[in-house]
């Protein structure tokens, strides 16, 4: 064997595991594509045409209706603003509030240290389905109830945000930095702010998303606090019309694909943010 | 500091001045201060939960009696769950679906991961959109849409079952499907916990690979240069930088499995039409809790299940710390 | 200022004491909110607010207002299914003054229901579901069957189903609708459904052990889809035709007739259940909760919902069944139904809707019926025999209910 047909056998094989590798890739994104795909098709129907006859991929004519069915059942931007206002504010709260707290866990060496970070774990392991109860008790003797604050609030201390921020900073933020930092003569805050928070850049991006999809799905608490119909978020207003046999799915999938469409929006503007450390084919 | 003899620079620390106690005083308390919006919240919110569930436990409760109608029994409610048999069945269909869903999660996302990041910025960003969709779908919309795919008569899965089964070319391994098809995939007891599984790890494939994602972003480039020019390959790099260091995600990524999947509730809840169908094998436990909970109004007991559920999940998050901890939480 | 602001506030709350006129939230699902849309014209004293969650939301929200005693509507919807459990929760407002003078123009077995068992009225019905069979006539008289000969009693029902089998034609979608309904709707006098009078359950009784025979033998008959209902292989049955009957409440015409399977149009018609059997498939109550600020006002609202004319509109608007029994002497419930090839239904409904035995409410009835519908999943599904089925979710009803 030459050596040049050895470079080729080589090189043969890296292009067919490259081949591989992307027709994998591309399967992939057929797989999770497709239902959404799928539902922003079903937008464009109605209910005789959806399922009628098995599955239906041609793009029906029913939007513009299914569109104005959506504004007669549903307050529908009225619920989308609100599920805005109170996901921007909970995200940005939260970014704060759990980057302090990974960060003092990641760095610190203090006290009842472990008894939190114990107790952070803990609370995440507490079966949700039955903590409504008594978070609504302390909702409204706060005199929190129907207040947008009651379903953001509680949330800005996400352990997830801040476990997730913790392992960032112990896997991002090297000591010496930090010690270099303080001999400086900067304040404690200071290093926070402007040495230790740039750094944390993907993990904050990482961490809006997660805060912000999972403020603007949550529907158990905004359907025990919020009282007033111009008060209620996009998901309550859309799971409101549903269950019924004679549901406007049309409508619904419709309001459903558009209800995404800003979850997808900041996934595309936090993605830049999320691999902001690494250069183009650094691994290669 | 066992020495007797004090240092000069012992000395300078015992006569501190005004400036450097307060200094002292600051740094102890630095740590609480990131920490205080934590304490002040989880305090004001998060406490009262838990010693609320933890009274419910010992108590009969129907809550549409409202708060004065709680009797104390002792702990009546932990012996009536731990000898009932639908509490350690579902107890097991929640472990093997966090098991079929989870592990193929993670080794689905690590090398999914690894192959965006070798893959130029654009074509990355465009793949982590589409592998992310899943996550931020509505649960809702999506066990909705699978349930149409899954549908025994009119579903996609079972007409390309069908089709694969006669077709010419393909007969030959997929023949023998002809006798049991169609498959009730969400109504059989023997294939609903492979039903949920693959909704669940479908949707949390994407999030686990932005995780990594965002892990690798903190390797540094220069290390896989050196591994470069030590010759190591693309599996070895892999190996032995990328992985290492990702471990901190690693164990992040999969403790949240953990935790997440022992309270599997939406998926398994949608797809058996609200606990309609396949209730044998496809009941969670989080599925049985809210049934006794909401359905059967009977709070204590619930929460005595909820205990149990979570000293279950404790033990293998406090194995899984053991094991794994030191190398996962590093930096200590 | 500040004593501008008093007066102000007084010379306000003169003004409602005036007129009466207050804000009234009502808490429902839907499709009452269309209904409310419709009529809250007609009650101009009270600003009507109504807050719609979905069916299942909205009872798990208005569990969560009982139990913490807040946030709850100023009038609640309340499902049938759930009306057992909360009269005889003590978080209701007694409405026996307000409704007594009146509760003789509703189907009686729904008043009765609406009772609590200290015997005072916690809730009234706003709608009902009269429960009939739905019967394909080309399967039937076209084909040569006698209605009448079919539906004389369960056995013949399913000889039915059997003749079908052998034309290829299903009797029903999924079989344990047979279960449910025979053991249901054959209640003794003063027994509850799953509990005698002195709360000993039931469960293994001959009238489950029959049902559950019934469904089994229609099951391994290969009679029915095994479909699970309202779902879209169901829908798409009744589009293709493929059952021959369903039993369900009289609001499932508007949906067949509507979307369902509008072009079966003619080919379908009502019948009683078999054995001249009276059953039931829904309902709604409305009850003022205790930590509703002006209960007075709510009942402003109740009673407009409850009146002849508003009742005729739900009829109308949203098909809801009138819970007031002078509404069927109206002319409309005349009417031949196209879609039932001119059959006058709704004589039928009513006749049903004024004979239905009361059952009593028990506690432990919510939990009893899961264990149940387990049990019968695991007969027809599993091949569990039906006395390990039923002994079992019987020891499972003795330990759970408290």
């Amino acid at each position: 064997m030459t050596f040049n047909q050895a470079t080729f056998i080589v090189n043969l094989y890296r292009k067919l595991g490259k081949g591989v590798v992307n027709v994998f890739l591309a399967v992939f994104v057929f797989i999770t594509v497709f239902p959404f795909v799928w539902s922003a098709i079903l937008a464009t129907h109605d209910r005789t045409t959806m399922f009628s006859g098995g599955i239906n991929f041609a793009l029906g004519d029913k939007i513009v209706q299914n569109y104005g069915n959506l504004l007669k059942i549903m307050d529908f931007w009225t619920g989308m603003m609100n599920s805005f206002s109170i996901s921007v504010i909970g995200t940005a709260v939260s970014l704060l509030f759990c980057s302090m707290a990974g960060y003092a866990l990641a760095t610190y060496q203090f006290k009842g240290k472990n008894a939190i970070f114990g107790i952070m774990v803990g609370s995440m392991m507490i079966p949700p389905v039955l903590t409504l109860i008594p978070y609504y008790m302390v909702i409204s003797a706060l005199g929190l109830a129907n207040t947008h604050l009651a379903v953001w609030l509680p949330f800005t201390i996400n352990p997830f945000g801040i476990f997730l921020i913790r392992q960032y900073v112990v896997a991002s933020v090297p000591k010496d930095l930090l010690e270099a930092s303080k001999l400086d003569g900067a304040s404690e805050l200071r290093t926070y702010w402007s040495v230790v928070l740039p750094l944390l850049r993907p993990g904050l991006a990482t961490l809006a998303i997660v805060q912000f999809v999972f403020l603007w799905n949550n529907f158990l608490q905004p359907l025990v606090v919020l009282n007033s119909p111009d008060k209620m978020v996009i998901t309550q207003m859309l799971r409101g019309v549903q269950g019924v046999p004679n549901t406007p799915w049309g409508a619904v999938m419709l309001g459903t694909t558009i209800s995404i469409l800003p979850l997808v929006a900041l996934y595309l503007t936090a993605s830049k943010q999320m691999i902001a450390g690494l250069t183009a084919g650094a691994v290669k | 500091m066992n020495s007797d003899i004090a240092s000069p620079h012992d000395l300078t620390q015992l006569e501190e001045t005004g400036t450097q106690k307060r200094e002292r005083f600051l740094t102890k308390f630095t740590p609480y201060g990131f920490l205080s919006p934590y304490i002040l919240i989880y305090g004001v919110f998060g406490i009262f939960p838990v010693f609320f569930m933890i009274y419910l436990s010992f108590h009969l409760w129907n809550p549409v009696e409202g708060l004065s109608s709680m009797e104390y029994v002792g702990f009546e409610n932990y012996v009536l769950s731990l000898t009932d048999p639908q509490l350690w069945q579902t107890m097991w269909n929640t472990l093997v679906m966090a098991i079929l869903s989870g592990v193929p999660q993670h080794l689905f996302a690590l090398p999914l991961a690894y192959f965006l990041v070798m893959m130029g910025p654009k074509v990355r960003h465009w793949l982590t959109t589409a592998y992310f969709l899943p996550y931020i779908t509505s649960t809702v919309a999506v066990s909705m849409i699978f349930y149409v795919m899954y549908s025994k008569d009119s579903g996609i899965i079972n007409a390309v079952l069908a089709y694969l089964a006669d077709a010419g070319w393909s007969s030959w391994l997929f023949g023998g499907l002809k006798d049991v098809l169609p498959l009730g995939w969400v109504q059989e007891n023997s294939l609903i916990r492979y039903s949920v599984s693959f909704v669940v790890w479908w949707k949390y494939v994407g999030f686990n690979t932005v995780i990594y994602t965002a892990g690798l972003a903190t390797i540094s480039h220069d290390l896989y240069e050196a591994a470069k020019i030590d010759g190591a390959n693309s599996w070895q790099r892999f190996r032995h930088v990328s992985l290492p260091l990702l471990k901190p995600f690693i164990f992040f990524g999969v403790t949240l499995t953990i935790i997440g999947n022992m309270n599997l509730f939406d998926e398994p809840f949608v797809l058996t039409v609200g606990g309609q169908f396949a209730q044998t094998a496809g009941k969670t436990i989080s599925n049985y809790l809210y049934q006794i909970a909401w359905e059967w109004l009977d709070m204590g007991a619930a929460a005595a299940v909820s205990w149990i559920l979570f000293v279950v999940i404790g033990i293998f998050t406090a194995v899984y710390f053991y094991f794994f901890g030191r190398q996962g939480l590093g930096g200590e | 200022m500040k004593t501008q602001l008093k007066a102000g506030v007084a010379a306000l709350s003169l003004l409602a004491a005036a007129t009466f006129a207050a804000d009234i939230r009502i808490d429902g699902f839907p499709d009452y909110d269309t209904q409310i849309n419709a009529i809250k014209d007609g009650l101009p004293q009270h600003n009507i607010e109504m807050l719609k969650n979905n069916h299942g939301d909205h009872h798990n929200k208005l569990k969560t207002n009982l139990a913490t005693g807040s946030g709850a509507g100023d009038v609640v919807l309340i499902d049938v299914g759930f009306i057992g459990s909360f009269v005889n929760a003590g978080g209701f407002v007694d409405l026996s003054d307000f409704y007594k003078g009146m509760a003789g123009d509703y189907a009686s077995y729904a008043v009765e229901a609406g009772k609590g068992n200290d015997g005072k009225q916690y809730a009234v019905p706003v709608d009902l579901g009269p429960g009939v069979m739905y019967f394909r006539r080309d399967y039937m008289e076209d084909m040569g069957f006698d209605l009448d000969e079919v539906m004389t009693d369960w056995d013949t029902y399913v000889a039915y189903g059997a003749e079908l089998k052998k034309k290829g034609i299903l009797l029903i979608g999924n079989a344990s609708a047979i279960a449910n309904a025979y053991y249901r709707f054959n209640v003794a006098e003063g027994e509850g459904l799953y509990f005698d009078a002195d709360g000993k359950s039931l469960v293994t009784s001959e009238r489950f052990v029959r049902g559950f025979e019934l469904a089994k033998a229609v099951r391994d008959g290969g009679m029915d889809g095994n479909i699970s209902e309202w779902t879209e292989d169901w829908y798409a049955g009744f589009r293709e035709g493929k059952f021959a009957t369903q039993m369900s409440g009289a609001w499932l015409l508007g949906h067949l007739k509507n979307w369902i399977a509008p072009d079966t149009s003619g080919l379908w018609g009502v019948s009683n259940l078999p054995a001249g059997t009276y059953g039931t498939w829904g309902g709604s109550y409305l009850a003022i909760p205790k930590q509703a600020k002006n209960p007075a006002a709510a009942w402003d609202l109740i009673q407009y919902m409850i009146s002849e004319d508003i009742q005729l509109a739900g009829f109308k608007n949203i098909a809801a069944f009138p819970a007031h029994t002078g509404t069927y002497s109206d002319p409309s419930f005349n009417e031949s139904i196209e879609f039932l090839r001119g059959q006058k239904a709704r004589q039928m409904f009513a006749n049903i809707a004024n004979n239905i035995t009361p059952v009593t409410p028990m506690n432990g009835d919510l939990i009893a019926e899961d264990l149940v519908n387990q049990a019968l999943d695991k007969v027809l599904n599993d091949g569990v025999s039906i006395e390990k089925a039923l002994k079992d979710a019987e020891k499972q009803i003795k330990r759970r209910v408290r």
